[in-house]
Formats: C-alpha cells, structure tokens, sequence
C-alpha cells in the first residue's frame, strides 16, 4: 500500500494505482474524456493534469502516473485550471458547436465539461473538419467532425471486443478514427465504442432522433436474450422502449453488452406484438376478449389429466414458470411438462445432477478472469454468449491466462493471442474429453481423485479412449491430447466452458459427464477461477432448471410430448413462448404434431409460425413489462421490475396462469415474491433485497465420476457434415423481431470452407440448396476460413430459412449441397 | 378635522379633466389595439430558404413549464433533424416565452396575436403548419 496526499486529504492506495485512481477514493474529482475505468490508461486528453509537489515545473497526468509514497497531489491550482481549460479550448477549436441536433446532447462529456470549466468563448480559430460522416451502418453512425481522438472506441473494440475493427488513422491534423482501408465498418456491431464515446462522433443509429438523452426515464433491466445474465438499462420515454443505456457500473460486464442486449430491444414495442387474444373460428385466428380465450382454455384444461402437455421457453421467470408448473401437475394433473426441446437441459438435469450431485454448473462467469488456463469446447462460446467471450478475451489478454480450444470450427476465439485450437472431427468431443481424462489418469495426474465415486470404474471404462486409438476418429494428433492434458493438470486454477442449447444437440449429459470427469480428476472443483461453467442458451435456462420445469414422475419429455400429439394421446398442448416449429428439430415432425393435437393453446409475445396453427394465442408481456426473477448461467439469481406497462391487452404470464389456477379451483400464489419463496432451490434468498445484478443461488456439489458413452458419429460417404448452432446477431428466435439484429443479420446462411466451395465451384453468397434425408432448404453460401473440409455451418434462427427441415436432432447431419 | 369637502373636489377634478382628454376605450373590434413590440402572443415558427428554422433539439419542451409543446425529430433525405411534429397546446400555453428564450437557433418568436378563442378544443393545439411564420 502506498501513502498519498491529495487535496490535503490523506489516502492509502494500491501500489500499481494512478493518481486518478486515489483521487477516486480520496473523493476528488478529477475531470476525464480519455480514460476508462475498464480500459488501460491511455494518457489522450490531457483533462486530468495535476500538480504534483515532488514534480514541480510541469503538470502532470493524472490516470497514467502510478502513485508513489509520499506524493503530494494538488487537482484544482489555477494553474491546472488554466490547463484545463486551454485543453477543452483546443479541442473545440475544431469539434463543432452542433449540439441542439447532436443525439449526445445532454450526455456529452465535453460539453459538460465545457459547462464546468465555463469556456464560453475561444481565444483561438480555426476552420472545422470535413471529413465525410458514414450514415451507411445500420447500427453504427459515425461523425468524425465531433471526434475528439480520445481513442477509447479504438482501445475498447481491441482489448475488450479484440475485434480491431478500429484505429487512429492518417498524422497530425488529418488524424481519424478508421476503419480498415477507411471502408465501411465491418465489425460485430456490439456498440461498445458507441457506449464509451464522449461525444456524439459515434452513436447508435436506431435511436438517431428519437428522444433527447435528458427525457429518457432510465429503468435497470436484465437482458432478455441468453443465459449471461446481463444488466442493462433501458430508456424509456411515453411507455416506448427506445433504446439501451450505458452504464459503467453495471453488472459483472461493467454494462458491456452485445450486439443483441444493446440493439435487439425493438421487439419490446414492435408493432408486431399481439395486442388482443385469439380465438380460431371457422378456421381464422379472429381477436377476442381475454375471458373468453381464458374460458375456453379452462374448458380443455379441466380434468385433462395427461392428455395436456404444456412446453415452456426458459425466457419465461422463474416465477411464472413455478406457477405453469403447479397449473399443470396440480390443477390439470399432467405430468407432461417440459422446456428446450427436452435435451437442450440434459447437460444439467441429467449429466451434472449425476457428476456433481446437482443441476448446476459449479463456478460463475466472474472466474472467468481469474483462471490460468481456459478450455474451451467449441468456439461458438463466442457466438452463444459474446459478454462471456469479452471476459475471456480479457482474461486471455489482460490476466495471460492460456487459452485451448477444442471445437470442430474455428472462431474467434481461435485468433487470440496464444490461443491453442485443436479441430476435431463433428460429433467427437466426448472422445475427446475421454481421452483426455485417459492421459489425466495413465499419467498419475489424477490421484486426488482415486477416493471419488467410480474412479475404478471409469479407469476400466475409458480403456478404449487412449489418445493413439481416438486420434484418427477425431482428427486430433494424441500428442496434441496428451500436451493439452498435461497443460490442463499443470494449470493451478483451469475452467472448462461449453455452451449448450436447442442448436448443440452434441452438448448432452454424456458431454457434460466428460467435462466434469476431467475437472474432478484433475482436481479443479471447489477453487476460486477453476471449474466448470456451461453456458445455457436463454435467458432462465437454469431457472428453468432449478424450478422443475422438467417432466414430472412418469411424464413425457419434449420429444415423446410432440409424438405423443401426433398418436392422438396428447390432446391439448400448451406452447408458453416456445416456437417449436423454427427452434425445434425436424420441422415435419413437429408439424404433424402441431397439426395433429386437437388444441393448441400459445402463449407468446407474438404471431409466431408456430402461433398461426393454435386455437387460443394469449398475447403475453416481454421482460420489460413483468416482475419477476431469472438465473442467469451461473445461478446468479437477478430481479426484474417492469420499465413500461403492458403493450396492448398483453398481460404476464405470472396473471395469466395465476387466472387459470383459481378458474381450475386451485390457489395460486398473489404475487411473484410469494412464489419466489416455494422454489426449494432458492431457499435462503431474500426476494425483497434482489436487486438487477443479482445474487448468487448456493451450488452445493457431489462429485462422482460417471463413464460418458461416446456417440459413433460418421458423415456418409461423398457427404458433407451439417453443424448447427447460433449466430453471433441472434439467439433463439426472438431477436428475429429485433430490428438492429436483423438489420445486420436478416437471414439464414450455410458456411462452407473455400475448399468445398471451390470444388463444388460455389461463389460466396450464392444460393445453394441444402438437402438431407428428412428435406432440403435453400441458403445463402458463405464461404468462410472458420470450417474446415467436409463441414458446413448453418445457425438456426431464421423462419424464413428454417435448417430443421434438414436437421433431424442430430449432432451431425450428412447433406449434399447442389446449386 | 380636515375639510370633508377636499376629497370629493380632487375626486371631481380628475373627473372634470378627462373631458378634455383623448378616451382610453378602445371600440374593440372595429378599433385594433397596437401592442408592443415584446408582446408574448401567439407562437411563430420561424422560416429560412423555404425551411422552419427549427432543428428539433426539444430545448423547448424541456424548458416549458406548462409542458405544452410536443415535438418529433424526424431525419430529412440530407440526414438532418428537422422538426416532423411540432405543437403547441395554447390550453395549456402561460406564455411566459421560456421557448424563445431557450431556441439556441433562433427559430421560435412570440407575435402580437392575441386572438386565441375557438369554438374546439381541437382547435387549440396549433400544428407546426399553423405555427409557421407567415410573411
């Protein structure tokens, strides 16, 4: 610790702090533009100069100068004034006076800046720039007339994105944020630069105009796209949702969010939403009035018994999902209940419940930064959840933690500074795994773990995993396992990352088996930075996981629930926010299903593919109207209040089924904080001091270690290997009504290697068709470094080119693909 | 005791005096008033090159007290803010002229018409046409 005095107040100090940083706990305000708490100190501004006493004769920057013992700091002499104010002189020397037509109006650095210091008038000229400005981004406008080349656009989007898609181009004078050849921005769109730009030069399009920043009501949210469970804050003005607002002392992310979370929010108050219920008559989807679609639902629930099934989205909170449970079990008396497709959960319900004693990952995206060794099972870690990609980006970065990637495409990720890939053939990870849970033991670095539960067993089982024996199945050269097992039992704090979700169908139980099997034999459970942490897809996915919402005793899963439709043993079917006939596999199936039950009932945000074919469509609220909890990946509990009243005649779920409950004579609980309190999972959480950033949920783990059964996995011969997953704009099919989503990404795409594609002689963004055993779709080609031969890619979002009239389930699908 | 007389003569004098003078009626409405130069009557959006004025930077709502002015930005085919909407509810309008005070574009002025009645309620929200400075 290191003694300082500043302002003649004294204050104790790390001893790798700046003097901007003491200044922060001293309470002194030194005035910043170019400095960023989550950045490394830059020095650009010249806004912070000090005077220092030891370093007498010239001013001194505050937030790149580290503290020494003793120093004697001075944040507000007039000679620092008169800095101070020279330096916002010069900036606006150049920067023009557009303020009332500037969308950064209001919350623009420099112009409070300029307030405070009162520079009314400059005692210098010169003419303003002209550059030309870009009005060609979708999302991103940038005016390089307002820049003040603070450069914090350019350092967030490398240290934090490590896209790079920015820099300080041009010297002197001329020079200018650009972009690659001083083209158009071509980046992942997160906004990030947006969010830390201290003037207007770059600003979020969608929102361009649409209110000033001082009308905007601000309302902590948490993000309704995936598991990562970030904070945001939305702002709001007359009831509309408008746009995202940044906030730097938001959330473990600091209020980093993705291009989802900052530009997908439209769908709150698209004018798609449903604004009445729907009743089919005569064969038409025609608005009724909530107590009649309400009676008629009551009608076929009652005394329904297992004929009714109910299939939830994990976007729903825990509480409403608590309250669909207890209507289904207890009031209709069904057990058929379930989410995800039945197997997206499997990795928790069934493979961690059986490693670890409980169905939830052990560690928290917090240790993501604080491990030494990350592994990495495929790069779509990435795509999946890209604020978890960020903490590994700086992880990797800034705390040189080593990074291996075990996936059958390369990503992102891939490009980090000393990241390690090993691609491996589609559908083997689990060999993978095994193998290296193979050396891990061969090699003694496992004998922490003999006391575990199956130890034996699971040595006796993996006998036909060696590395020389699974290396030509997977593609992976054994020595290359062998290092990576050696790397991984060498690492003093190592964590496992895998995503799961509706698109991974290869990420099951026996996958998260051989995950935990190797974080228990190398002893890396129960430490801080080490672990396991499998990243769930939607927003509640482990609420919906800790609530139940799982097939009661005897009950059908997801996939026997759709059979069941189709046999004429499920007679009414619930769909809460699901949209089956896009996210879930083999479309013709469920289909048949939908078309077969004798009624449907959806309840969802909007006229879904799968909403046009129910009898009953119950227009619900977004997370932005509801009350409620979510858990996010790592069971971090967080509380959501409404930031707008209902859209149209939607109502939340939590009243929708609480009404259905007393309709079916059952008593439901009042409110989401009664409810909160019948989840056995939360027990010991207060929902009352819940607040936006959430609390964690204890995870109380069992190891034992359990044999994973490696799929035999082959493409057919003169066949290519389909993979599916999620795209970096969109998760789930929601963001499909997000308008910045779509903007930048509107449709279905096929990623083929530049060898397939030469060889089929494809051209990038042909359209090509898509054909399995089950069907054909027809997509754009996108010929991409990231595959490798003989494996193709397609996300699975899009309605309009829906991949689960070629996809059946599995892991790996074998397609040819014709012009 | 003072005179009990001396009030009414004053009284009377004054009284007296103003037959001589020019009347202070006005025969409203075939005689107009001529108001002053900083009359605050109603608004006028200023116009320049065939263009309101207005960049829509909603100063003016902000500084209203009555909150009586509603504006939309809208972006022209130059990428501009220009004003889409542009009202004034003079139902709700003090007119204590905050508005022209706070236009940092000039754009905004108060004119001398001061006959505001209608017969709709309707027909007090003044739209941006209305608003439109006429020469």
């Amino acid at each position: 610790m290191v003694t300082l005095t500043i302002d003649d107040k004294q204050v104790q100090v790390e001893k790798d702090a700046t003097i901007y940083d003491a200044a922060k706990v001293a309470g002194v305000n030194i005035p910043i533009l170019c400095h960023d708490k989550k950045l490394k100190p830059f020095g650009a501004c010249r806004m912070c100069l000090v005077e220092v006493e030891q370093m007498k004769g010239r001013l001194i920057p505050a937030c790149t100068t580290p503290v020494t013992e003793g120093m004697i700091v001075r944040s507000s002499t007039a000679p620092v004034e008169k800095a101070r104010k020279l330096v916002l002189e010069l900036l606006m020397l150049n920067h023009p006076l557009d303020c009332p037509v500037c969308d950064k109006g209001g919350d623009c650095e420099l112009q409070n800046l300029a307030y405070d210091h009162k520079v009314n008038a400059n005692r210098l000229s010169d003419e303003k720039f002209h550059h030309q400005i870009d009005y060609n981004n979708p999302l991103i406008e940038r005016d390089q007339n307002r820049c003040v080349l603070c450069g914090k656009c350019v350092r967030i989007c490398d240290e934090i994105v490590s896209r790079g898609a920015l820099t300080f181009i041009n010297r002197g004078i001329e020079t200018k944020i650009g972009t690659e050849f001083d083209g158009p921005l071509s980046c992942e769109f997160c906004g990030s630069c947006i969010s830390v730009c201290p003037v207007g030069a770059l600003l979020a399009r969608p929102f361009k105009f649409k209110s000033r920043f001082w009308a905007l009501q601000k309302k902590a949210s948490v993000c309704g796209y995936c598991g990562t469970g970030c904070s945001v804050t939305l702002g709001v003005k007359d009831n509309k949702v408008l746009t995202t607002v940044y906030d730097e002392n938001q959330g473990f992310h600091n209020g980093q969010l993705c291009v989802r979370g900052r530009f997908g929010y439209q769908f709150i108050n698209s004018e798609k939403r449903l604004q009445s219920p729907l009743v089919r008559k005569n064969g038409q989807l025609v608005e009724a009035g909530w107590d009649e679609a309400l009676n008629l639902v009551v009608s076929r629930l009652k005394g329904a018994g297992n004929s009714a099934a109910a299939l939830a989205t994990p976007r729903m909170t825990n509480e409403e999902l608590m309250l669909l449970k207890q209507l289904m079990t207890q009031q209709v008396g069904s057990a058929n209940i379930d989410h995800s497709a039945g197997y997206a959960h499997t990795a928790l319900t069934e493979g961690l419940f059986k490693s670890l004693g409980v169905a939830a990952a052990p560690s928290a995206i917090t240790d993501i930064q604080k491990s030494n060794l990350l592994l990495v099972l495929k790069s779509d870690a990435y795509e999946t959840h890209p604020v978890v990609g960020f903490e590994i980006n700086m992880a990797v970065k800034n705390k040189d933690a080593k990074l291996h990637i075990l996936s059958d495409k390369r990503g992102k990720l891939a490009k980090l500074p000393n990241a390690t890939t090993l691609i491996h053939k589609p559908g083997s990870e689990v060999a993978l795994l095994n193998a290296l849970a193979k050396v891990l033991i061969d090699e003694n670095l496992a004998t922490a773990a003999a006391s575990v539960a199956g130890f034996a067993e699971l040595a006796a089982g993996l006998s036909a995993f060696a590395p020389e024996q699974v290396a030509d199945q997977c593609g992976v050269s054994a020595d290359a396992l062998k290092g990576l097992a050696r790397a991984y039992a060498a690492a003093d704090k190592a964590l496992i990352l895998f995503p799961v979700g509706l698109a991974y169908p290869a990420h099951d139980a026996q996958l998260a088996h051989a995950a935990a099997n190797l974080a228990i034999l190398a002893g890396k459970l129960g430490k801080e930075g080490s672990g396991l942490l499998v990243l769930q897809e939607k927003n509640n996915s482990q609420g919906a996981v800790d609530v139940g919402f799982v097939p009661a005793a005897g009950g059908m899963n997801a996939q026997q629930i759709l059979d069941g439709c189709v046999s004429g043993s499920i007679k009414t079917l619930l769909v809460a926010g699901e949209n089956p006939l896009i996210s879930y596999p083999n479309q013709a199936k469920v289909k048949a299903a939908l078309d077969k039950v004798e009624f449907l009932v959806v309840a969802d945000l909007f006229l879904t593919e799968t909403a046009e074919l129910a009898d009953v469509v119950l227009p619900v609220c977004s997370y932005a109207e509801k009350t409620g909890t979510f858990t996010a990946t790592d069971r971090r509990v967080q509380k959501i209040e409404p930031a707008i009243s209902a859209v149209g005649q939607s109502r939340p779920e939590f009243k929708v089924y609480g009404d259905l409950i007393s309709a079916l004579g059952g008593q439901a609980p009042v409110t989401p904080a009664e409810a909160f309190t019948q989840i056995p999972a939360y027990a010991g959480i207060d929902y009352a001091s819940l607040k936006a950033d959430g609390t964690f949920a204890s995870v109380a783990i069992k190891p034992a270690l359990v044999l994973p059964v490696a799929p035999a996995l082959q493409v057919e011969s003169g066949k290519l290997a389909l993979l599916t997953g999620a795209a970096l704009y969109h998760c789930g099919t929601l963001s499909q009504y997000g308008e910045g989503t779509v903007a930048v990404c509107p449709e279905g795409y096929l990623e083929l290697s530049h060898a397939d594609a030469s060889r089929m002689q494809i051209a990038d963004g042909a359209v090509v068709t898509v054909a399995s055993a089950n069907g054909s779709v027809k997509l754009k080609a996108r010929v991409s470094l990231r595959m490798a031969e003989g494996v193709v890619f397609a996300p699975y979002h899009f309605a309009s080119s829906a991949i689960n009239q070629v996809w059946t389930g599995a892991a790996v699908t074998s397609v040819t693909i014709s012009k | 005791m003072p005179n009990p007389f001396t009030p009414i003569i004053k009284g009377m004098k004054i009284t007296f005096g103003h037959l001589f003078k020019k009347p202070v009626t006005l025969m409203y409405p075939e005689e107009r008033p001529k108001v002053a130069e900083r009359f605050r009557g109603l608004h006028a959006l200023k116009v320049s090159h065939d263009k309101a004025k207005c960049v829509a930077c909603y100063l003016c709502p902000t500084v209203c007290p009555a909150k009586c002015i509603t504006v939309e930005a809208g972006e022209d085919a130059n990428h501009d803010k220009f004003a889409a909407k542009y009202e004034i509810d003079m139902l709700r309008c003090i007119f204590c002229g905050y508005c022209v005070e706070a236009c940092p574009v000039d754009a905004l002025k108060m004119t001398g018409e001061f006959e505001l009645a209608n017969y709709r309620r309707t027909d007090f929200i003044y739209t941006k046409e209305r608003l439109l400075e006429k020469k």
